[in-house]
């Protein structure tokens, strides 16, 4: 037998045995009938007993190819879910060979490079008009899973392999090319590293918010923040057979299941997981989270689906050129686009210019921007009325061309007249004193006087409530109970006395300065003036978007608990009389989990802070992550939201973040962690994953404190550290020092 | 004080400290008839006051503790015992407001035998004092009587603070920078010049705000020739009835001004010359420190600290809401409607537990001097360096005009060095200011106190240091 045949022969087993990987036991008749039916015809082919070797080859081929099909219409979430991580999955070199018609690898060979699991590449695509031959370039940024190979990481990349990725996201800015993501991991590696893993992510999620080309992406393996840290693209393609996910199912069914140390979930749970969460492409489209699906050949493309590939290059192509269309004010826009989109067109055959005008990268930008603001807003309940979503729509019909008019033209002419009055009255003063000078000796012996009484008399002081320091305490100072410090073992703290420790300590301990955590309430209460604190939007309610079993019960409970209809409360308050927009994450409600509702709110927040010209303020009472029963409707907030931060900045704002008790996961890989200023309040711990989770995905062993504010300020996510009883003394510090131009009170 | 102790007999206290001040506590509950728990650190177990406690307190009258410092364990001992309330003495929580606050609030409410909490907080606060003394025309150091956070507000202050000093006639004019939330002794600075004053102005605000979280100073005029005085208040728990025991000059100190040698009363104007009318300084302050008691209804034992210019100008310095080391010097001479042997901490008790005092300030009158020298293992000559080792022999003769209060038992004893240094206090009473001094000598001279420490070296003792001062007390 000829070499070929071999080939193909042994092509099937592995079709064979990646059926079997896939189904994990299910559908065990079929397998066994291609097992049996391959094996005899490799006996045969060893006995040399074929009439018509390569005929009956071609139909055992069939017969894999009838059974795949059939397979492929049974297909489970959890079944996609192995299907991406298989090793015979294609993987982006695959698609670097075989979609693009020539690239160079930047920043890596192999496993020579900063980080393997991100591959880079310059790539060309080759399109013809007539005879005439157009290169177009651009630059291919994704996830290399390396069919297996140990040293790419299983994709999972570290926070300087995101870092290499913004920064030839900005090389591709800088050179005016387009750029292609392909997502090709179960998670980013949580590492809290020079810098951290959610520290870098939120970097280049910002980045993205604002990046000046056009970005198409393809998502095989969606995981969570490592999928975000390439993901925020003008258009979202995503394989038929991927997933696009919050979380593993793995990692559900652990939560779900309450899965402790090294325990392992049941099968059943992980399936049940991996249906709930809807992390198919479908859910994601339905959802608005993606743009298109891809269609893959049966059980998933492989590295030999060459058909698969150019429909690939078909579907990036078309992808690429309605992006720039869109943002071109080209009279044949429509056209162009229709043109496109007819069955059985050759993009290769038809050229179109990927260059934009400054005035068009704008427009891009802010279509990019807004396609996101749209989006998951359903996914929340919103319980407002109409006449106040109405009077919320006219407001700022009204209020935007106001504020305008006041800051942009009224404030600036004041200012001028402001000042040609202050000199006035200088010159006047002067005028004064020297006709008052020849008086100045009684005025004097009259000061002497004075001073001598001020200085042994009682001054007028206007602090009579040195001792009421707080106007809110912790309610459990009313427990006669002694609390110990968990530093008392390192420094020797005595114990303390609850009732001095959650009044009038604000729950500091006064030996060490540990702090214990406060309810959201002593913040809104005693950093804020008395009586400033307006909430807004409070009717916008956590909801359960993905229908997660038992889970509409779960939030209700959190809502008793806590009096809050979401784990966000977005007020107005003002601080020393600077009015301000706060939005605050409550570690109170489910573990302070950011859900669409939740996102909703912050958006809204951080539009209001741009409409009126405040500051912001997202003080981070404490944020366990998405809240992964919301699935993407949670992942999306990513994005959503640093883009909403981002419009903020850009326009002149001061966004601050503080963090307090256990900030991690995906709002500080995204909007919180994209802040210029962030601080923490002392004892806050702040990172990407929890000790348990890096020890269970990772097998590192995570070093004590990892995770504590002083680290993550030496690796330069923050800017400072606060003590509680300082923060509304900092606060205003910061408002009188920092901040963007926009701001009306400086 | 002839009632029947009948609502007294009910109560049981706990001894909330060591030495001497717990065995005269535990000597004033018994002549009280009231119970009591004491508590030693096993440190501590060859002290006096724990086998005084073992023979006097009966069942519950003595516990081990692992430290004086834990309220925590205080409370236990308390709640096992059946203590009713707690007698801080000095030191420890004597003087913390949060610890009697504790004491009184908690689910088992007990008393606190010192005034009410909320007095110690605001007589506790240096800023707060100074502006009730200042609300009352109470005289206090020239000076800022409010937190500054302004420098150039601080900066005037001491330039006017200078200038007054000149006008009064000072040479050497000084400027005190205080944290005005520190306390201690911390945080402060002084400055004679006020070209330095920024800097040094700069140099206290930093460390207020890092050491403190605040960054407020107190600006002052820095006193620097002055007689350290004190009047001696006692009140009753109506908050009305406010008498006081007179004064005490505790002007004789070491380097580190720790109080060596106690006299009462403050001054004697009829041995002693002075540049001012002392008898009308002594009352003036003793007239000053009853307004300010009566204003925040003083319900305790307290002690108003004074410093007296070498001009006579008084002013306060702080108050003290606790019973004081040397509160026998002022008992001594004080006579009960005629009668002697007053006890202070007894009426501290008596009171604290709720009876009325019984008496008003015509039943009190004064007779003789009295000193107070406080016996201390240190080397005067070195800087009173504490010393260390064994006591092997401690000795005094009795007299009739003399009590020594001690925790040393008469075997052989090894100095504690975790706590306070004083091992004796020997109260001295004469007619007259010379019979005074005479008998103090005797008392010095008679006294027997060896040791020896690890090394073999013997002990050293401030004997000498004390008695070259006592010809010298009440001289300015």
């Amino acid at each position: 037998m000829d070499n070929l045949f071999l080939k193909r022969i042994q092509s099937l087993r592995d079709r064979l045995s990646y059926m079997q990987d896939i189904f994990a036991g299910k559908h065990a008749d079929s397998v066994s009938l291609l097992l049996q039916k391959l094996d005899e015809f490799t006996e045969k082919v060893n006995n040399d007993s074929l009439t018509n070797p390569y005929d009956e080859l071609v139909a055992l081929e069939d017969l894999f190819k009838y059974v795949e099909a059939r397979l492929d219409a049974s297909i489970t979430p959890l079944d996609k879910v192995r299907i991406v991580r298989h090793p015979q999955r294609i993987c982006l070199r695959d698609i670097l060979e075989n979609v693009y018609d020539n690239f160079t690898e930047v920043g890596g060979q192999d496993e020579h490079s900063i980080d393997p699991s991100m591959v880079i590449a310059r790539a060309v695509i080759i399109r013809r008009r007539g005879k005439k031959r157009y290169t177009q370039s651009v630059m291919v940024i994704g996830q290399e899973k390396g069919h297996g190979a140990e040293f790419r990481n299983g994709g999972s990349v570290k926070p300087w392999g995101n870092a290499k990725a913004r920064q030839f996201m900005r090389v591709a800015e800088t050179e005016g090319i387009p750029v292609h993501t392909y997502i090709f991991t179960p998670g980013s590696f949580p590492i809290e590293d020079y810098p951290g893993a959610a520290q870098q992510i939120a970097r280049n999620i910002y980045c993205m918010a604002g990046l000046r080309v056009p970005v198409v992406s393809v998502i095989s393996e969606g995981g969570s923040g490592g999928a975000e840290a390439i993901g925020l693209a003008d258009k979202r393609l995503m394989l038929s057979n991927g997933y696009y996910s919050v979380i593993s199912p793995e990692g559900a069914a652990a939560i779900e299941g309450h899965c402790r140390g090294g325990e392992r979930p049941s099968q059943e749970l992980v399936e049940k997981c991996a249906c709930n969460l809807k992390l198919t492409a479908e859910d994601n489209l339905r959802f608005g989270y993606i743009d298109k699906i891809i269609q893959e050949p049966p059980l998933g493309a492989r590295s030999y689906h060459f058909d698969f590939f150019r429909q690939l290059r078909q579907e990036i192509l078309l992808a690429t050129d309605e992006v720039v269309l869109s943002a071109k004010l080209s009279p044949f826009k429509k056209i162009g686009v229709s043109h496109r989109n007819k069955p059985g067109v050759n993009l290769d055959e038809m050229y179109m210019r990927w260059s934009l005008t400054q005035s068009a990268k704008t427009r891009l930008v802010k279509k990019r921007q807004n396609k996101f603001l749209k989006l998951s807003r359903e996914a929340a309940v919103d319980k407002r009325p109409f006449l106040t979503k109405a009077l919320h729509t006219l407001d700022d019909l009204v209020m935007t061309p106001v504020n305008e008019f006041k800051y942009e033209f009224y404030r600036k002419h004041q200012r001028k007249i402001h000042a040609f009055l202050e000199e006035a009255e200088n010159e006047w003063d002067v005028f004064r004193s020297w006709l008052r000078k020849p008086f100045g000796k009684q005025e004097e012996q009259k000061v002497k006087e004075a001073v001598s009484s001020e200085l042994t008399s009682l001054s007028t002081w206007s602090d009579g409530q040195r001792h009421k320091r707080w106007n809110y305490l912790s309610p459990r100072y009313k427990i006669d109970q002694a609390v110990t410090c968990p530093n008392a073992e390192i420094y020797g703290c005595p114990d303390l006395w609850g009732p001095d420790l959650f009044a009038e300590f604000a729950g500091v301990c006064s030996n060490c300065g540990h702090h214990f955590p406060m309810e959201p309430e002593w913040y809104v209460r005693n950093v804020f003036d008395v009586g400033t604190v307006m909430e807004f939007n409070e009717e916008i309610e956590a909801g359960n978007p993905l229908e997660y079993p038992n889970f509409d019960k779960t939030i209700r409970a959190a809502q008793e608990k806590t009096g809050c209809k979401s784990g966000c409360m977005t007020f107005e308050a003002r601080i020393d009389n600077i009015k301000v927009v706060v939005a605050m994450l409550m570690g109170t409600f489910r573990g302070g989990s950011f859900g669409a509702a939740e996102g909703y709110k912050f958006v809204e927040a951080a539009q209001r802070a741009t409409k009126n010209r405040y500051p912001f303020i997202a003080y981070v009472h404490g944020t366990a992550g998405i809240r992964i029963q919301e699935g993407t409707n949670g992942v999306i907030q990513m994005p959503r939201c640093t883009i909403a931060v981002h419009r903020y900045i850009e326009n002149g704002g001061l966004y601050m973040v503080l963090y307090d008790t256990n900030s991690f996961a995906g709002p500080v890989a995204s909007f919180l962690g994209c802040s210029p200023y962030q601080f923490a309040i002392r004892s806050s711990n702040i990172g990407f994953a929890g000790p348990g989770v890096i020890k269970s995905t990772t097998g590192m062993d995570v070093p004590p404190h990892y995770h504590s504010c002083y680290k993550a300020m030496d690796r330069g996510h923050i800017q400072g550290i606060w003590d509680r009883r300082q923060m509304r003394h900092n606060l205003i510090q910061a408002l009188q020092t920092i901040g963007g131009r926009n701001l009306y009170y400086r | 004080m002839e009632n029947p102790r009948t609502e007294l007999s009910g109560h049981r206290v706990l001894v909330g400290n060591r030495g001497e001040i717990a065995i005269r506590i535990m000597q004033a509950c018994l002549k009280l008839g009231v119970a009591f728990t004491a508590i030693y650190t096993p440190e501590d177990k060859e002290s006096t006051h724990v086998s005084f406690a073992r023979e006097h307190g009966g069942e519950h009258g003595l516990y081990m503790v692992s430290s004086y410092h834990d309220a925590n364990e205080l409370m236990a001992v308390a709640d096992v015992s059946g203590c009713t309330a707690v007698h801080p003495g000095y030191g420890f929580f004597a003087e913390d407001f949060r610890f009697a606050r504790r004491v009184v609030k908690r689910d088992r409410k007990m008393i606190f035998l010192g005034p009410s909490w909320k007095i110690i907080r605001e007589l506790g606060d240096k800023i707060n004092t100074k502006r009730l003394a200042r609300s009352l025309g109470v005289p206090t150091v020239p000076g800022s009587d409010r937190p500054i956070y302004d420098e150039m507000e601080a900066e005037n202050i001491a330039e006017d603070v200078f200038d007054f000093q000149l006008q009064q006639g000072i040479d050497h004019p000084l400027v005190l920078i205080k944290a005005s939330a520190g306390g201690g002794g911390m945080g402060i600075e002084e400055v004679d010049d006020i070209d330095q004053f920024r800097s040094v102005y700069r140099r206290v605000r930093n460390y207020a705000a890092r050491q403190f979280k605040d960054e407020g100073v107190l600006i002052e005029q820095r006193v620097t020739d002055f007689n350290h005085l004190e009047v001696q208040i006692i009140g009753d728990r109506s908050g009305k009835n406010q008498v006081h025991f007179g004064t005490r000059n505790c002007s004789i100190q070491s380097t580190g001004r720790q109080k060596r040698l106690e006299v009462a009363p403050g001054f004697d104007p009829s041995v002693n010359e002075y540049n001012f009318d002392a008898n009308k300084v002594l009352d003036a302050i003793t007239q000053y420190s009853l307004t300010m008691a009566r204003e925040v209804g003083y319900d305790s034992v307290g002690t108003w600290e004074w410093i007296v210019t070498r001009q006579g100008a008084p002013f306060l310095m702080e108050v003290n809401t606790r019973i004081q080391v040397e509160n026998g010097v002022s008992a001594s001479i004080a006579r009960v409607k005629g009668q002697a042997g007053v006890d202070l901490i007894a009426e501290q008790i008596r009171t604290g537990l709720g009876e009325p005092l019984g008496y008003t300030q015509q039943d009190i009158e004064f007779e003789g001097f009295a000193l107070e020298y406080r016996l201390i293992a240190e080397a005067p000559e070195n800087n009173f360096t504490p010393w260390v080792g064994t006591i092997d022999r401690f000795r005094w003769k009795e007299h009739p005009w003399l009590s020594v209060h001690t925790q040393v038992p008469k075997s052989p004893y090894n100095i504690p060095t975790e706590f306070d240094p004083n091992l004796a206090l020997a109260i001295v009473w004469g007619k007259d200011l010379g019979e005074l001094k005479e008998r103090g000598l005797v008392f010095l001279k008679e006294l027997e106190l060896q040791g020896h420490n690890a090394a073999g070296e013997p002990m050293k003792n401030n004997i000498a240091f004390l008695m070259e001062k006592t010809p010298q007390i009440l001289k300015f």
